[in-house]
């Protein structure tokens, strides 16, 4: 009686629930990458996600794969609010700071986005966050939400 | 009626290796417009540097190195950027560099692994 893997167990699961995608999850050891596309209204939309131990670096892009603004986001202490950051591009547009903002919240470590979603798409914005954060939610990178009794 | 799924578009490389007896993590990326690079000991990206390549009216390109995240008063970080860059532009490639360094230690030798790493398995 063979033993199924997790992973393969995970996969099957994923295709049965009839979202296709191309997942391409690689171990290098330190660094476990991940990469996806979908199509949104004929928008081809990129993830990239690159988890290190104490932080995650996620690409988004948008029908191109230029590598656009890149911001950083953090939780500060002492009341754990976060703060973002642009550390690349970014003067005059601010498309991709939320969603690095949002990340901070889910996952509880430190994020450094690049976006290249352009201006003034909040629909393609949200939609992307979307898939970004089921996709962490899928690969665990997540934290509970029941976390603490603070209220 | 499913429309085909994009093939994802930015060509990348994960490997690991030993510099001076630390385990580093080296993750290479080739955007449209940069290369990322991102090498770590310390389970994060460190100090995010940006060199660029400027063409001006004279044969030789002159670069410009800058540290946008992190440490900034670091000269060995910034050397590493300015070599891979100077590698990337006589390899026939004008497009910028975003390397993240996190690294253990900042000597000669830690980067001269790093760079080395690096181009051994580059993606330009």
């Amino acid at each position: 009686m063979a033993r199924e893997e997790p992973d393969v167990k995970a996969l099957n699961e994923a295709i049965s629930s009839a979202l296709v995608f191309n997942d391409e999850v690689k171990d290098g050891g330190g660094v476990q990458i991940t990469c996806f596309s979908e199509v949104v209204n004929d928008v081809a939309l990129h993830f990239q996600i690159l988890r290190l131990l104490k932080q995650i670096y996620v690409w988004i892009g948008c029908d191109s794969a230029k590598l656009g603004r890149i911001y950083a986001a953090a939780p500060t202490r002492p009341k754990d609010m976060i703060s973002v950051t642009s550390i690349l591009g970014g003067a005059s547009d601010n498309t991709g700071a939320g969603i690095a903002r949002r990340l901070v919240l889910k996952t509880g470590l430190n994020i450094i986005l690049a976006c290249n979603i352009p201006k003034n798409s909040p629909m393609l914005e949200a939609e992307a966050e979307k898939m970004l954060v089921q996709k962490l939610i899928q690969l665990g990178y997540t934290r509970a939400k029941a976390e603490g009794s603070s209220s | 009626m499913d429309s085909s799924v994009p093939r994802f578009p930015v060509p990348y490389k994960n490997l690991s290796l030993d510099i001076k007896g630390n385990k580093t993590d080296v993750v290479l990326c080739s955007y449209d417009d940069h290369f990322l690079v991102i090498a770590t000991q310390i389970g994060a990206m460190g100090t995010i540097l940006h060199a660029r390549k400027e063409e001006g009216v004279s044969i030789e390109p002159t670069f410009n190195v800058s540290a946008v995240f992190g440490k900034r008063d670091e000269p060995m970080l910034l050397a590493c950027a300015r070599q891979l860059i100077q590698h990337i532009s006589i390899s026939g490639s004008s497009r910028s560099l975003v390397i993240s360094l996190g690294l253990k230690d900042h000597s000669a030798e830690t980067l001269k692994g790093v760079v080395s790493a690096v181009i051994e398995n580059r993606l330009w």
